[in-house]
């Protein structure tokens, strides 16, 4: 078996006296589009806060590795250098800054050109070069702008926080292409997300509820169980249940 | 360090050049520009409709400037003030009028790049005539090193429908002990005032930023913006005076300070309507940077410090 590029196992997070993260194994192999399913509250994007090195999601137990790295130690930035990308649920925004200025962060080697396509892959004119990264736009540009942005980044690893959210459903093929592309060469992404729809589109799902992983399996059977015991959510306590296929 | 004129005026130039002024229209024949280095004055260039009268004088200049009637002025009049000493002082006095119907953007560059021990004091009046618009604004640019006194004091009186826009600006290098007074009585019948102030304070810097708009003319209107990023051990106080003294005037105070580290800032917007007919508001912000601006340019790869430089840059342009 091809060895994780991204290795969670038995990580637990507190965060103002409550456990957030409970005991959350997870794998992400090379070439991986890996989705984690659950409800709103499930955890999820404490997880990707994990991962990214987010002080205030500092694991108390458990280890991340990435590559056989492990991450505790190092900073947001330094995780950034290894190759590690975040896109935000809710990315901030910034007075003063353009698109163009916001999108040069991505790279130093980044042209005019190479933004221009980027924006296209996420259908936004080449016009939006000159908007500002502020309040005027509105969250589903700012979230298209985002991913522009961690395209051009070419992470080894991309964690995409609810990419779909703010992105219209008509949208959601070009959006997912544009995952695939990200994933290619060896690189991964992992998809955080509340939409079955979405986690069906990856090569494997992870299900997660009050702060652990309760499922993983192909996406199709991660979808069926989440749809069946989610939707409404059946228990408030689901005992970790198995491996699906 | 010694300087002769030749020297100062290219490095003060290209300093101009350098951060955001445009040097190339010193030198040129068809723009008007004053290049002054403490008390010598390195250059002057009037145009026909442009009358400078300047003098040196012990410690800096005074210089009469006159825009006459009607005269529009398609290229910035470039005032370049600077001193590339450590210690010293240089006082600036100028006289300022805008002629009716005239039309003129000043850019003033204060440039001490090696200032420690440095007195730069400017006592400004500027009248803006009937109709006319006047843009006024001034860059300074300071060393990383030291501390500068700056002490700009602006007088501006604008008659019936003039037009007065003023933008401070102190980002680049230590701003040292900063103590500005801008003080705009817009008697004009429907003149406006728009005035900007940006500064960036660093180390112990000390930036006092006080905006007096009175607007004393029938339907004059103003809108005063200050933005002042603090970090380290620095402190800042912005002091926003408009008053509302006739009938339809309108008016907004706006203040925005960023503090980082140890930094201490203060915001006092004050309102004064003594008409009844008359409106003013004002708002004020004092904040961090939230984390997750900082952190989300920290997983682009930027440390902490180039994240809070980056967003700083955008709150101050």
């Amino acid at each position: 078996m091809t060895h994780a590029l991204l290795f969670v196992e038995d990580v637990h997070v507190e965060k103002d006296g409550s456990s957030i993260l409970r005991g959350v194994t997870l794998q992400v192999r090379p070439g991986e589009i890996v989705g984690v399913l659950g409800r709103n509250g499930a955890g999820k994007s404490s997880l990707a806060y994990s991962i990214m090195g987010i002080g205030r999601y500092r694991p108390s137990r458990g280890q991340i590795r990435f590559d056989g790295e492990d991450l505790l130690p190092l900073s947001v930035t330094d995780r950034a250098r290894r190759g590690i990308s975040l896109a935000w649920q809710h990315p901030a925004r910034y007075e003063g800054i353009s698109v163009r200025d916001y999108l040069r962060l991505s790279s130093q080697r980044v042209t005019e050109g190479m933004m221009e396509d980027a924006l296209s892959r996420v259908m936004l004119d080449p016009p939006y070069l000159d908007r500002m990264v502020d309040k005027s736009l509105s969250g589903g540009e700012r979230k298209r702008i985002e991913l522009a942005s961690i395209f051009l980044m070419h992470p080894r690893l991309s964690v995409l926080d609810e990419p779909d959210s703010g992105v219209d459903l008509l949208a959601l093929g070009e959006i997912m292409t544009l995952f695939r592309t990200l994933s290619e060469g060896g690189n991964a992404v992992l998809i955080i997300t509340h939409r079955e729809d979405v986690a069906a589109a990856c090569d494997r799902s992870y299900l997660m509820c009050g702060g652990r992983m309760i499922l993983e399996g192909s996406a199709e059977a991660v979808k069926r169980y989440f749809l069946s015991q989610c939707s409404p959510c059946t228990e408030l306590e689901p005992e970790i249940v198995k491996e699906v296929c | 360090m010694a300087f002769d004129a030749a020297s100062e005026y290219t490095t003060l130039v290209s300093i101009a050049s350098e951060t955001g002024g445009q040097g190339a229209s010193v030198g040129s024949a068809d723009a008007v520009y004053v290049v002054v280095h403490a008390n010598k004055i390195l250059a002057s260039h009037p145009l026909p409709g442009v009358t400078i009268d300047a003098t040196e004088k012990e410690d800096g200049i005074e210089a009469f400037i006159t825009v006459d009637d009607g005269v529009v002025l398609s290229k910035q009049v470039h005032l370049c003030f600077g001193h590339l000493g450590t210690e010293g002082r240089q006082v600036i006095t100028s006289h300022v009028s805008i002629g009716a119907r005239a039309r003129a953007t000043f850019l003033a560059h204060c440039i001490f790049p090696n200032a420690v021990e440095f007195l730069h004091a400017m006592e400004g009046d500027i009248v803006v005539g009937e109709g006319a618009e006047f843009t006024y604004n001034e860059v300074h640019v300071h060393g990383p090193e030291g501390r500068i006194s700056v002490k700009p004091v602006s007088r501006v009186v604008l008659h019936d429908r003039a037009l007065y826009r003023g933008d401070f600006t102190l980002v680049e290098g230590r701003v040292g002990d900063l103590d500005i007074l801008i003080d705009v009585d817009a008697r004009g019948v429907g003149s406006r005032v728009e005035l900007t102030s940006k500064v960036y304070g660093k180390d112990d810097d000390q930036c006092r930023v006080q905006d007096f708009v009175r607007l004393n003319g029938a339907g004059s209107t103003a809108l005063v913006k200050a933005k002042v990023v603090l970090r380290d051990a620095s402190s800042g106080l912005f002091h926003g005076l408009v008053e509302g003294a006739a009938a339809g005037a309108r008016g907004h105070v706006d203040c925005t300070e960023v503090i980082q580290g140890a930094a201490k800032a203060e915001a006092s917007p004050v309102v004064r309507v003594t008409h009844p007919e008359a409106e003013v508001t004002h708002e004020a912000a004092i904040g961090r940077i939230a984390d997750d601006k900082i952190e989300g340019l920290m997983a682009k790869g930027l440390d902490e410090a180039q994240a809070v430089d980056v967003i700083v840059s955008g709150l101050l342009r």
